[in-house]
């Protein structure tokens, strides 16, 4: 489903080069929900962002549902990420000053979509993750619980195969990132394919978790 | 057949609420640059069609009588004279002059006229033969304006001239005509040649001036040369002559509000280049999250395409209606008299509707399109980093 081939993907921040992941592979199949484990800085993240293929690799292959996605140019990247991926970022990276619906439909627009099919589905991703009593509500309104709920319907507005989150119980109180725990169960009971970037110890005994990847300084350690 | 995406100009709309400040700011300078440039555009074009039409309806040649630098009464026997010059079709002396009514402050261009004698123009043969004039001695025709004044200053029927020695002439109205020429009849009091001849005070074989008619337009110039070798005092004025009189003051106006216009367009410019050359964080974090969410960069430039399209041309048609309006209803106030200048003392008139639909196409061509590039280009800059750069 996903493979990683050798990928080193250096930045350049303030002139200086800065070497994010050095030289890792990894493989992850069909319905697997693989733990990303390290501190802040040992390239999690980055590792999601080029499975989302927010950002190429500096070197190195990656092979998303057999496409070479590291081979995609900016529009067919956007395309692939619109059919395929559903991204549960850290801080939620939601629109503030629109309403829940609006912001839980947004992967849907660029394919001009009908209203009976934005509907139906915005529908029934609100009432999974129990937000449908807010969705006209202006998602800055909304508690930070609220608001990951809305990130979650998000990212599986268009029923994405593989779903990526990055560091999700980061700004969540223990209840509320048990609950969010609980939904990966659901989700990888429906049979998506989930990563995780996270240094939350709550991930790490978790009896349905395929595999966790240690990460430090961008290298996979055992 | 191509399907809008109704939920991208949703999103566009929604995009335009959420900044509320910002783009009303943006919707107050554009409609405002826009109502300035058109209302100016809208008094010089209707201005200029009176002009033009004022222009063309002047005699070919006038003919006035010069003493110690000054116009003066000219003797009628010279029309005579110069009608047996070759090419002359009509010399017809002309009984005309300014009155200053004290009361309203204002001047009132009082013509005589005489039913029976050729007239030279056309307005005038058509009142000649709308009206009876066969007992104008008690009576006047005035124009729009002159009555509105009369009528302000309790002057219902009749009005009272001073002549020279300071008697009164009570002349009856009889009836407003309703001239196309806004401009040029607006002003005018037409009274009888003896009527006239009494306000002014003028001796009956004298005339204010001569108006000269030509039947071949090229000859125009020989003929006027030729009457001023036959009467040296005489000052001879051709139709372009005050063509281009009436166009130098003109244009000289016009030339102030092409400087303001400049400086519009260079405020404009400035807040252009401002927009273009940068891009809110905030801006920046929105592209990116939707570029993450799977927005192509078309997507992303379509919806700030409608998102400035709908800024813009809101704001330029906002701009245009409301300089109709100040122009055609409210008779655009202010700015009228700096155009109109001298004609302060006269009564007021209305400005004619003239539109130019190439004016307002330069208008929107300068305006809007600048403006949607001016926001689309630092969201296309935005929209082609990694979203993973802006977002983090």
């Amino acid at each position: 489903m996903i493979k990683l081939n050798n990928i080193f993907k250096q930045y350049i921040s303030n002139n200086e080069k800065i070497i994010a992941l050095d030289h890792i592979s990894f493989t992850i199949a069909k319905g697997d929900l693989v733990v990303l484990k390290g501190a802040s800085g040992s390239g999690k993240s980055t590792v999601l962002s080029l499975i989302a293929s927010l950002t190429k690799p500096t070197s190195g292959d990656i092979e998303v549902k057999n496409t070479k996605i590291s081979k995609l140019s900016d529009n067919f990247a956007s395309t692939f990420r619109q059919q395929n991926i559903g991204f549960i970022f850290q801080k939620y990276n939601l629109i503030p000053n629109i309403s829940v619906k609006d912001n839980i439909i947004l992967p849907l627009i660029p394919t001009n979509p009908d209203e009976l099919f934005v509907n139906s589905r915005a529908n029934s991703v609100m009432k999974l993750f129990n937000i449908e009593h807010k969705q006209n509500i202006i998602v800055r309104n909304l508690s930070g619980g609220e608001q990951q709920r809305v990130a979650i319907a998000r990212s599986m507005i268009n029923d994405p195969d593989i779903i990526l989150a990055d560091e999700p119980t980061a700004n969540l109180d223990e209840a509320l990132s048990l609950d969010f725990i609980k939904t990966l169960k659901e989700l990888k009971d429906l049979g998506k394919t989930i990563v995780v970037a996270t240094h939350d110890p709550l991930f790490f005994e978790l009896d349905f978790v395929t595999k966790t990847i240690n990460m430090k300084n961008g290298h996979i350690v055992e | 057949m191509l399907k809008l995406n109704k939920y991208l100009i949703e999103f566009a709309i929604n995009s335009i609420l959420r900044d509320k400040t910002k783009n009303i700011f943006i919707f107050i300078v554009f409609s405002l640059l826009i109502f300035i440039l058109s209302s100016v555009f809208l008094v010089t074009s209707s201005l200029q069609k009176e002009l033009n039409l004022t222009a063309d309806s002047l005699p070919d040649i006038i003919v006035q009588k010069m003493s110690a630098g000054r116009i003066s009464a000219i003797n009628t026997d010279i029309a005579d004279e110069i009608l047996q010059i070759k090419g002359v079709t009509n010399a017809i002396p002309r009984v005309w002059g300014y009155y200053y009514f004290e009361n309203a402050g204002i001047n009132f261009s009082v013509v005589g006229i005489d039913q029976f004698e050729t007239q030279y123009k056309n307005s005038l043969k058509q009142i000649t033969q709308q009206y009876d004039f066969s007992d104008l001695d008690d009576f006047m025709i005035v124009g729009k304006g002159v009555k509105k004044v009369l009528e302000q200053n309790y002057y219902k029927d009749y009005f009272n001239f001073i002549k020279p020695n300071g008697d009164f002439k009570k002349i009856k109205i009889k009836a407003v005509f309703n001239d196309n020429l806004t401009l040029e009849s607006n002003d005018m009091v037409l009274v009888s040649k003896d009527t006239a001849y009494e306000i002014f005070g003028i001796d009956e074989d004298k005339a204010t001036d001569i108006v000269v008619n030509v039947a071949n337009p090229v000859e125009v110039k020989t003929i006027a040369y030729k009457i001023k070798m036959m009467f040296p005092d005489t000052r001879v004025i051709t139709k372009e002559d005050l063509k281009i009189s009436y166009t130098n003051i003109f244009n000289y106006k016009t030339g102030i509000f092409l400087s303001l216009f400049i400086v519009s367009l260079f405020t404009f410019f400035m807040i252009i280049y401002d927009k273009s050359s940068s891009l809110s964080s905030q801006a920046k974090r929105e592209i990116g999250i939707l570029k993450a969410l799977g927005w192509k960069t078309d997507d992303i430039l379509k919806e700030k395409f409608y998102e400035s399209f709908l800024l813009s041309f809101i704001s330029y048609i906002v701009g245009v209606g409301v300089s109709f309006i100040y122009v055609y209803i409210l008779q655009a106030p202010l700015l009228r008299d700096v155009f109109m200048g001298y004609s302060v003392l006269k009564p007021p008139f209305e400005l004619i509707f003239s539109c130019d639909i190439k004016t307002f196409a330069l208008i929107f061509f300068l305006s809007v399109p600048i403006y949607i590039a001016a926001t689309i280009f630092p969201s296309w800059r935005a929209s082609i980093v990694d979203a993973d750069e802006v977002i983090r």
